[in-house]
């Protein structure tokens, strides 16, 4: 059975070893439902943890919970509940969008009749109502992408794993999909989206998953990661230096460029530090502004420091 | 308000479905049913379909005249016409290979070219899952092609007959012979044809190792076997692929080899056919199952 109120994922100690490289290496998580980021570079192992997920590569060491069901004892019942948008193209190009959404909706168990329904207010969800009779040889890379998700859906699942959902997009197609994406949570469709690109989590995800040569580098709320690695930056005119040796005394990490201070600071305590310190100098106050680092800098810092 | 006679767009948003779901029977027969359609050309340009239903045709014209002749000749009490015999039709389905060549890589190649096994194995289907619904696709289609022409030979020599419940009668033992022995040749041109289209990615590729399969074994026979003597052939005549099936069907029929087979006079000749037989359908099998074991370990 079921229970809604387990987490989306749990992972525990999760190694995956091919000859001579370990993909995965210790991973444990835990993820709550929801709109979720898996961040990493090119080769990190995002693509090696989905294939984990689904069941169709079987764990070195480790185990994976899916919605509550161990992967390892009921894979199939795992990827009745998932859906799948792989990176690489992976659609036959001379059948017609509703043909194989319609297929891969019988293929998820849904009824021919059912499937053939749902293919269609699908299609009409992603954009391609009016398309869909079309061969998908003849669609645009967007529309190929929508195609894609598409097929993720029909079979209305609990789960959905987008690799790479807007690589190859122009802006405009990669907003849209975006867009697409965000709205699949309102539905109480929970998506683990794989990328490299952390603007799209930034965007679309309530939480992140960073890793980095197969290790966990972070996994936490998108907006309480940004918060926790915020920047603030003062300008106190020409009494820079001043405030940078007494924010050192305090014990707060601070650096003077182009006439601004920019301090790191974490929390509400830190924050109050800072107050005092400038308020005991009698430094003048011309600019106080919080700048919250973008998730690229704090996978970056992250990362440099466990390496 | 949105009135809707004037042309108003609605969001109809995601509907959850509620409704029953199959796990691996319900996917598996789901692919079946879409690899019988893309065989058939069903769902496609006309193109795709000349060729499965031509070849239908071609295959269910002896059946057609054989019953025609009959019925011009029903009259003829000394001597009645029969220019093909059920056992005969089913070396005559044996040019069903062709349509193997054809379709098997149709089925097969283009889901590893287009890359889409990764989806279909993100579903609740296994690699066994996939050999069975692919084999039996065209298992399925080469049996329908081999055994509707063989019902209506039947139906029609019934019905043309003096008597047609005398020839029911006299003929109970067609109604197991014929589908066992199409059977037997379908099981056996699918599991070759599939396995060889599951390869190679290329259509062309596996439908040209099929025809050169068929084509090599056959010359390949007939020169070791060379000219059969008094009856005696050769146990080299195993080697022709296309034949083995009809090896079978002789022992179903007649219930040894034919006497003027390239198998006649070899010792335990049947027994090696069959033997044959089941050995190329494992290591198709094999074959399959090995391309298509799809969890790494």
């Amino acid at each position: 059975m079921v229970v809604l109120a387990s987490p989306l994922l749990r992972i525990d100690r999760l190694t995956k070893r091919y000859p001579g490289v370990t993909a995965l290496d210790g991973l444990t998580i835990e993820l709550p439902r929801g709109l979720v980021g898996l961040v990493g570079a090119n080769g990190a192992g995002k693509t090696t943890m989905f294939r984990m997920l689904l069941g169709i590569s079987k764990p070195t060491e480790g185990s994976i919970e899916v919605c509550g069901i161990d992967v390892a004892k009921d894979p199939i019942g795992v990827r009745s509940r998932l859906g799948y948008m792989p990176e690489h193209d992976c659609l036959p190009l001379d059948q017609t969008a509703a043909d194989v959404v319609s297929t891969f909706g019988e293929l998820s168990g849904l009824p021919a009749r059912a499937a053939r329904q749902r293919a269609s207010d699908i299609l009409d969800l992603v954009g391609l109502d009016e398309a869909r009779f079309r061969p998908i040889g003849g669609f645009s890379t967007g529309m190929r992408q929508r195609t894609k998700l598409a097929q993720a859906l029909v079979g209305d699942p609990e789960l959905v794993l987008l690799d790479e959902p807007t690589a190859g997009l122009d802006p405009l197609g990669r907003e849209e999909m975006l867009a697409l994406v965000a709205r699949l949570g309102t539905f109480g469709i929970s998506v683990i989206m794989a990328t490299h690109l952390l603007d799209d989590v930034q965007q679309v995800c309530d939480h992140v998953v960073m890793i980095d040569a197969g290790r966990l580098v972070v996994s936490g709320g998108t907006d309480s990661l940004l918060e926790r690695t915020g920047l603030v930056t003062v300008d106190v005119g020409v009494r820079g230096d001043e405030l940078v040796a007494g924010l050192v005394l305090v014990g707060l990490a601070a650096v003077a460029e182009d006439g601004l201070v920019e301090v790191t600071v974490e929390g509400n305590h830190q924050m109050d530090l800072l107050r005092d310190v400038i308020a005991e100098r009698g430094l003048p106050l011309y600019r106080l502004s919080t700048r919250l680092t973008s998730l690229d800098e704090v996978f970056l810092r992250l990362a440099g420091t466990q390496s | 308000m949105s009135m809707a006679g004037a042309g108003a767009v609605y969001d109809r948003g995601y509907r959850p479905y509620d409704g029953s779901r199959g796990r691996r029977g319900a996917a598996t027969f789901a692919l079946y049913k879409a690899s019988i359609r893309r065989a058939l050309g069903l769902r496609r340009t006309w193109r795709q379909k000349f060729a499965p239903f031509v070849l239908l045709g071609i295959v269910t014209i002896p059946a057609v005249v054989n019953v025609g002749i009959g019925y011009v000749t029903r009259d003829r009490l000394d001597n009645k016409i029969e220019i093909i015999t059920y056992r005969n039709y089913v070396g005559v389905s044996s040019a069903l290979l062709l349509f193997v060549a054809l379709v098997a890589p149709d089925v097969m190649c283009p889901d590893r070219r287009q890359k889409v096994l990764p989806l279909m194995f993100a579903r609740p289907l296994t690699g066994v899952d996939y050999v069975i619904a692919k084999v039996g696709a065209i298992g399925s289609i080469l049996f329908a092609f081999s055994f509707l022409p063989q019902v209506v030979l039947f139906v029609g020599n019934m019905l043309v007959s003096d008597s047609a419940g005398k020839y029911f009668t006299g003929h109970l033992d067609i109604l197991w012979r014929v589908p066992v022995t199409v059977l037997m040749l379908a099981a056996f041109y699918a599991v070759v044809g599939v396995a060889i289209g599951s390869l190679t990615d290329r259509r062309i590729v596996a439908g040209s190792a099929v025809i050169g399969l068929l084509l090599i074994t056959s010359i390949a026979s007939s020169v070791m076997v060379g000219e059969i003597v008094n009856g005696h052939g050769s146990i080299a005549a195993l080697v022709n692929v296309l034949s083995l099936p009809l090896y079978l069907r002789d022992l179903v029929f007649l219930g040894h080899i034919d006497p003027t087979s390239p198998l006649a006079g070899v010792s335990n000749g049947g027994l090696f056919a069959v033997a044959t037989y089941v050995a190329i359908l494992l290591v198709g099998v094999g074959v399959l199952l090995q391309r298509y074991r799809w969890v790494e370990h």
